[in-house]
C-alpha cells in the first residue's frame, strides 16, 4: 500500500511536470517517472521481505528481498541517468542556438522577479 | 568451373568500377569478356550434362539448418546460363558504343554486373534458400538499374520493385513450406521426395505462391504492367533484363517446379489460361505502341505468355516447345532491342511517328532488323518458325497431357488462341519494320552505324537465321530441358519442313490473317476502340500504394505532434485497454484477487511518505529552476533511503550517486535558463496527473504484494553463490546470470554519451568562468586533495568487492564519477584520455571478456573462473564489471565536459607536482 501511495504520487506529479510543457520541467517530469517506475518494479518483488540479498549466510534465505527486480533497477537508474544527461545536452543545444524556442517557453521571465542568475 | 563462373562474374562487379576509371564507358569490353570466359568454363561442363549427367559442386552453408550452397548444372540450367551468359557477352560489347559519354556508366557496369552474376547463380543454384537469395538480388538489382536512369525512371523502378517484390515473399512462403514438408532445401531431393511428402493443401498453397512468384516476374496480367514501365531503363538494361533474362526467371521457376503439379488441373489451367490471355492482350497493346521501345516490352509481355502456356500444358513436348521458344525470344527480341537503340541514337528518335524510309540511309540496320522481325513473326526459314509450329503442336497435344481427361476441344480452343497471339504478333512484327524503314527518308544527314555498334545485333540474328535453317543443332538442348525438368525423354525431331501438317496450316493462317491485321491496322483499332481493353491494373496499383501511403501517414500522425500530452496519451490509452481488457480476456484473472500479503507495508514506510508527499509537492510547486532540481534530488534521497530500508543497498547506492551525479550536471544548465512558470493549461495537466497517478497507484496496489517469492527469486537466492562464487546476488545477476542484458544497457550507456559528443561541445559554461569563484576554488582544492583520493579509493573498494557484497562497476563507476565532478568544481585539472576512448575501451573489455566466454567457456558471456595467485579464485566476470566501470566513468566525463565545461582543456597552470594516485584501473588523476 505504502509504494502504491508512492507510485502515485511520482507518476501523477510527473505526469504533471511533463504535461504543462518547458525544457526543465520535462527533465525533472521524467526523471520522477523513472522513480515511479522503478518502485513498480521492486513492488513487483513484493516489499514483505526486506533483508538485503546477500547470501553470506548471515541471514536466512526465505527473508531475503527478490534480487531480480533490484538488478532491473539498478541498471534502469544509470539508464535514467544516461537518458537524463543527454535529455540536458538536447535542451542545452536547443537554447543556445535559439533562445526563445518552443522549449524555453513557459518560463518566467526576468520582470517577474523570481529569475536567479 | 561452376563455382569458379558465378565467382569470376562477382569479381567483374568489384573490377568495374576500377575499370570505368579508367576506360570509361569502354569498359564493357573487358567485362564482355568476363561474360565469355564465365560462358566456356560452363561450357567445360556441358558434354557431361547433354550426355545426362548433372554436375553438382557443394559447400556447407548454414549448419544448423542443414542449407547446403548447392550449385547444379543439368539440361535446363546449361539452357538458361547459355542465354544469361551469351546474351551478356553482347550487351555488354554494344553497351560501349550505345552509352553517352556523360552517362554515369560506373554505377550501370557494377549493377549489371552484380545482376548478371545473381542471374547466373539463380539458375545453377541447387538449393531452395541460394535460389530465393539470388531471386531477390536479381529483383533488387533490375530495382537499381530502372532508376538508375534518372527521375524519370524511380517511379516505374518502384512499381517494379513492389510487384516483384511481392512475388519474392510469395516464393519464400512456397519455398518454406516446401522445405518444411520435405524436410530438405535441395531442391532435387525436394522434388523426388515431394509426391509423398506434400498434401493437397501444401499444393494448394505452394501452387498459387509459385505461380504468383512467376507472374510477377514475367510479366503476367495482372501483373504485366510494370514491364512496359521499366523501358525507362537504357536499352543496354532492356535489351538484358527485360528481353533475355531476368524477365525469364519467372519461366525458369515455373519449369523447376512443375514436377510438382502434373496431376494438378488447376496449375494447368491457371497458366494456360492466363499465358494464352497475356499473349493475346501483350501482342495487341504492342500493335498499339508507337513508342519501338514500348511495342517491343508489350511483344515481349506477350511471348512471355505463350511460354507460360506451354508449360502449362505440361507435356515433354510443350516443355521442350517452351525451352526453344525462351532461347528463340532471347536471340531476335534482344536484337531488335539494340537495333531500336541503334535507330534511336542515329536517327534521334524511336517513335514510329518520326520515323520513316530508314532503309535507305541504313540498308544494313534495315536489313538485321527484317531479319529479326521475321523471325519474332514467324516466318521460314527462321528460328521463331521453328519454334512456334512446335507450341502449335504443344498446344493441340493438351488432350494428351496426363492432367485432362481426353478432351479435344480444349487442343483446338488453345491452339485457336495461340493463332490469333500469333496473328497480332506478325501484325506488329510487320509494323516496326515497314513503320521505321518504308516509306520516303523525311531526315537528312543519316549514316549506317560503325560496325562495331552493328556487330552485336549482327551475330544474334544471323544465329536466328542459322538455327531456323538447320534446327536439329538444338534438339539436344531442348529434349535435355524437358527430362531434366522431370519428364520422359522424347526425341525431338526440329525441322522447318513437317510435311503438310496441321502445325502448318495454323501458321498459314496466322500469316495471312496478320497480314490482313498489318494491313488493315487502322480500322481495327477503330473498331475496338481506342481505350479498350486497357488494363485497369496500373490505376489498382496505384491506388493501393497510395492508399497504403496515407493510411500508414494517418497512422504517423499521432507521433508528428510536439504535445507530450499526445505522444503518450495514445501509449498510456493502448496499456490501459490491454490491463483492463486482460481481467476479462485471461482466464482466471477477474474471479478475485489473492489477498496482499502481510507485511507488505511497514511502519517505517509512513516515515518515508511523510517526507517524500510534500517534498514531491514542493517540486510541483517550484518557481526556479535552481529549486526544482534540488529538490529533485532531495526526492531521490528519500527514495534511496527507501531502497535501503527495502533491503536494496546496491539500488539505493546506485541512485544516491546519480542523483548527486544529475545535481551536478544539470545544475548549470538549469541555472543559465530562467525560472519557468506554467506552460500548458494546467486543468489539462491536472486531470493527466490525477488519472495517471490513480491508475498507476491502484495498477500496483492490485498488480503487487500478493504473492510469495518467485521461483526466480529463490533460484538466484539459492543458487548464486554456488554458480559464481559471489554472494552479492544483485551483481552476480547483473554480471553472471544476466550480462548480455547488462551489455545492452551499457551500449544504451555509450549511445547517449556518444550522442552528446556527437553534438558538439555545448557547455553553457562561458570560457574563463567556472561554478565556483576563484577563492572558493581555493578552498576547495584544499579539502579536495583528501577527498579526491578518498573516494578513488572507496570506488576501488566497492568494485573489488562488488560480487561478495554492496557494490560493482557501475556503483564504482558513480564513485569515480564523482570524484571527477569534484576534481572539476575546484578546478583540478584530470589527465584522462578523452572520454570517448574511455567509453569505447569500457565497451571494448566487456564485449572481450563475453568472447573470452565464447572461446574458453563455450557460450557468450559465460563466466569461468581462474585460480590467480595471491588474489584466489576468480572470475572472468570481473573483467566484465571492469568494461561496466569504465563506460559508466565514460558518460559521467562526458556529460562533465559538454554538459559543465568542467575539466575540459588542459589547465596546465593548475597541476601541481603531488604523486599521481592510482586507482585499480590506473586511471591517473593529477590534483
Amino acid at each position: 500500500m505504502s509504494l502504491a501511495i508512492a507510485v502515485a504520487l511520482l507518476a501523477g506529479v510527473g505526469t504533471w511536470l511533463l504535461v504543462r510543457g518547458g525544457a526543465v520541467r520535462l527533465i525533472l517530469g521524467f526523471i520522477l517517472l523513472g522513480h515511479a517506475a522503478n518502485l513498480v518494479i521492486i513492488a513487483a518483488g513484493g516489499t514483505n521481505r526486506r533483508v538485503a540479498p546477500i547470501v553470506d549466510g548471515s541471514a536466512p534465505l526465505d527473508a531475503a528481498a527478490d534480487p531480480l527486480p533490484q538488478a532491473f533497477v539498478l541498471t534502469a537508474i544509470v539508464i535514467t541517468f544516461g537518458v537524463t544527461v543527454y535529455l540536458l545536452g538536447l535542451v542545452a543545444r536547443i537554447a543556445k542556438k535559439s533562445p526563445g524556442s518552443e522549449l524555453e517557453e513557459g518560463f518566467e521571465s526576468d520582470d517577474e522577479g523570481v529569475s536567479r542568475r | 568451373m561452376l563455382a569458379a563462373s558465378v565467382v569470376i562474374m562477382g569479381v567483374g562487379a568489384l573490377i568495374a568500377p576500377l575499370l570505368v576509371r579508367y576506360l570509361g564507358r569502354y569498359t564493357g569490353y573487358p567485362l564482355a569478356l568476363v561474360f565469355l570466359i564465365s560462358g566456356l568454363l560452363i561450357l567445360t561442363e556441358a558434354p557431361d550434362v547433354m550426355s545426362g549427367a548433372t554436375v553438382t559442386q557443394s559447400w556447407q552453408w548454414v549448419e544448423t539448418f542443414d542449407v547446403q550452397f548447392t550449385l547444379r548444372l543439368n539440361g535446363l540450367s546449361l539452357l538458361f546460363a547459355m542465354l544469361v551468359l551469351g546474351v551478356g557477352v553482347l550487351v555488354l560489347s554494344y553497351a560501349p558504343q550505345y552509352l553517352d559519354p556523360s552517362y554515369e556508366v560506373g554505377r550501370l557496369y557494377t549493377v549489371l554486373m552484380l545482376f548478371a552474376g545473381a542471374m547466373l547463380g539463380l539458375v545453377l543454384a541447387g538449393d531452395l534458400i541460394l535460389l530465393v537469395v539470388f531471386w531477390e538480388i536479381t529483383t533488387l538489382s533490375s530495382f537499381l538499374l530502372v532508376a538508375g536512369s534518372g527521375t524519370s525512371g524511380v517511379w516505374p523502378a518502384v512499381r517494379a520493385l513492389v510487384i516483384t517484390g511481392i512475388g519474392g515473399l510469395a516464393l519464400v512462403g512456397a519455398v518454406v513450406v516446401l522445405a518444411l514438408r520435405t524436410q530438405t532445401t535441395n531442391i532435387e531431393e525436394a522434388i523426388a521426395v515431394a509426391p509423398g511428402a506434400l498434401s493437397a493443401t501444401d499444393i494448394a498453397i505452394i501452387g498459387p505462391l509459385i505461380v504468383i512468384a512467376a507472374f510477377t516476374k514475367s510479366a503476367q496480367l495482372p501483373f504485366h504492367f510494370w514491364l512496359p514501365g521499366a523501358m525507362v531503363a537504357v536499352t543496354p538494361v532492356s535489351a538484358y533484363l527485360h528481353a533475355a533474362t531476368l524477365v525469364k526467371a519467372g519461366i525458369y521457376l515455373l519449369l523447376l517446379f512443375s514436377p510438382l503439379f502434373t496431376e494438378v488441373a488447376a496449375w494447368h489451367i491457371t497458366l494456360m489460361g492466363i499465358g494464352l490471355a497475356t499473349a493475346v492482350f501483350g501482342a495487341f497493346q504492342a500493335l498499339r505502341q508507337w513508342d519501338l521501345k514500348s511495342l517491343l516490352a508489350y511483344s515481349t509481355v506477350s511471348q512471355l505468355g505463350t511460354m507460360v502456356a506451354l508449360v502449362g500444358v505440361g507435356t515433354s513436348a510443350s516443355l521442350a516447345a517452351a525451352a526453344l521458344l525462351v532461347a528463340a525470344h532471347a536471340l531476335f527480341k534482344a536484337t531488335l532491342f539494340m537495333l531500336v537503340g541503334i535507330v534511336d541514337r542515329e536517327a534521334g528518335s524511336r517513335n514510329l511517328a518520326d520515323l520513316s524510309g530508314l532503309w535507305r540511309a541504313m540498308p544494313i540496320t534495315a536489313a538485321l532488323t527484317g531479319l529479326a522481325a521475321m523471325s519474332m513473326a514467324g516466318f521460314p526459314p527462321l528460328v521463331g518458325f521453328v519454334a512456334k509450329e512446335e507450341a502449335f503442336y504443344a498446344f493441340l497435344d493438351v488432350p494428351q497431357a496426363s492432367w485432362t481427361a481426353d478432351q479435344q476441344w480444349l487442343g483446338f480452343a488453345a491452339a485457336a488462341i495461340a493463332v490469333i497471339g500469333a496473328a497480332l504478333t506478325l501484325a506488329y512484327s510487320a509494323r516496326i519494320f515497314f513503320g521505321a524503314f518504308f516509306g520516303p527518308l523525311t531526315q537528312r544527314n543519316l549514316y549506317e552505324p560503325s560496325w562495331l555498334f552493328l556487330a552485336p545485333a549482327i551475330v544474334p540474328a544471323i544465329a536466328g537465321l542459322a538455327l531456323g535453317v538447320a534446327p536439329w543443332l538444338l534438339n539436344g538442348i531442348i529434349d535435355r530441358t524437358s527430362q531434366d525438368v522431370g519428364f520422359p525423354l522424347v526425341q525431338s525431331d526440329l525441322s522447318l519442313w513437317h510435311g503438310l501438317s496441321i502445325a502448318l496450316g495454323l501458321s498459314i493462317i496466322a500469316i495471312t490473317l496478320g497480314l490482313i491485321i498489318h494491313f488493315r491496322r487502322e480500322s481495327l483499332l477503330r473498331w475496338v476502340g481506342q481505350e479498350t481493353p486497357r488494363s485497369i491494373a496500373p490505376e489498382v496499383f496505384d491506388r493501393i500504394w497510395y492508399s497504403t501511403l496515407s493510411l500508414g501517414a494517418r497512422v504517423g500522425r499521432s507521433a508528428h505532434s510536439a504535445s507530450v500530452g499526445v505522444q503518450l496519451g495514445g501509449v498510456g490509452i493502448l496499456l490501459l485497454v490491454l490491463t483492463v481488457g486482460g481481467f476479462f480476456v485471461i482466464p482466471g484473472a477477474a474471479d478475485g484477487l489473492q489477498p496482499v500479503l502481510p507485511d507488505i507495508a511497514q511502519p517505517v514506510d509512513v516515515v518515508i511518505l511523510v517526507l517524500l508527499v510534500p517534498t514531491v509537492i514542493l517540486l510541483a510547486r517550484a518557481r526556479t529552476a535552481i529549486a526544482a532540481l534540488v529538490l529533485a534530488g532531495f526526492v531521490g534521497l528519500i527514495i534511496s533511503l527507501w531502497l535501503l530500508l527495502l533491503g536494496a543497498p546496491d539500488v539505493a547506492l546506485t541512485l544516491l550517486l546519480v542523483e548527486i551525479l544529475t545535481v551536478v550536471v544539470a545544475a548549470p544548465v538549469l541555472s543559465r535558463l530562467p525560472a519557468h512558470r506554467g506552460l500548458g493549461s494546467s486543468t489539462r495537466a491536472g486531470i493527466s496527473a490525477v488519472v495517471v497517478g490513480v491508475i498507476s497507484g491502484l495498477a500496483v496496489w492490485v498488480f503487487t504484494g500478493r504473492r510469495e517469492a518467485s521461483s526466480l527469486s529463490e533460484f538466484f537466492l539459492a543458487e548464486a553463490e554456488q554458480l559464481t562464487g559471489g554472494t552479492n546476488v544483485v551483481n552476480t545477476i547483473l554480471v553472471d546470470f544476466r550480462g548480455l542484458d547488462t551489455l545492452g544497457e551499457i551500449t544504451v550507456l555509450f549511445a547517449a554519451a556518444l550522442g552528446l559528443l556527437a553534438a558538439g561541445v555545448i557547455a553553457v559554461k562561458r570560457p574563463g568562468e567556472d561554478v565556483l569563484g576563484k577563492g572558493e576554488q581555493a578552498v576547495l582544492r584544499v579539502g579536495s586533495r583528501v577527498i579526491i583520493p578518498l573516494l578513488l579509493l572507496a570506488a576501488a573498494v566497492l568494485f573489488w568487492r562488488g560480487h561478495d557484497e554492496p557494490g560493482g562497476g557501475f556503483i564504482a563507476g558513480l564513485v569515480a564519477g564523482s570524484a571527477l565532478a569534484v576534481a572539476g568544481i575546484s578546478g583540478i585539472h584530470v589527465r584522462l584520455p578523452q572520454p570517448v576512448v574511455i567509453l569505447a575501451l569500457g565497451l571494448g573489455i566487456a564485449l572481450g571478456s563475453g568472447l573470452l566466454g565464447q572461446v574458453l567457456g563455450g557460450t557468450f558471456l559465460e563466466p569461468f573462473k581462474v585460480d590467480v595467485p595471491v588474489l584466489g579464485s576468480l572470475t572472468t566476470s570481473l573483467i566484465f564489471d571492469l568494461g561496466v566501470f569504465l563506460v559508466v566513468v565514460g558518460l559521467v566525463r562526458t556529460a562533465l565536459q559538454r554538459l559543465d565545461g568542467l575539466d575540459q582543456d588542459s589547465q596546465d597552470s593548475d597541476r601541481q607536482d603531488d604523486e599521481p594516485d592510482r586507482d585499480l584501473d590506473s586511471v591517473r588523476v593529477l590534483p
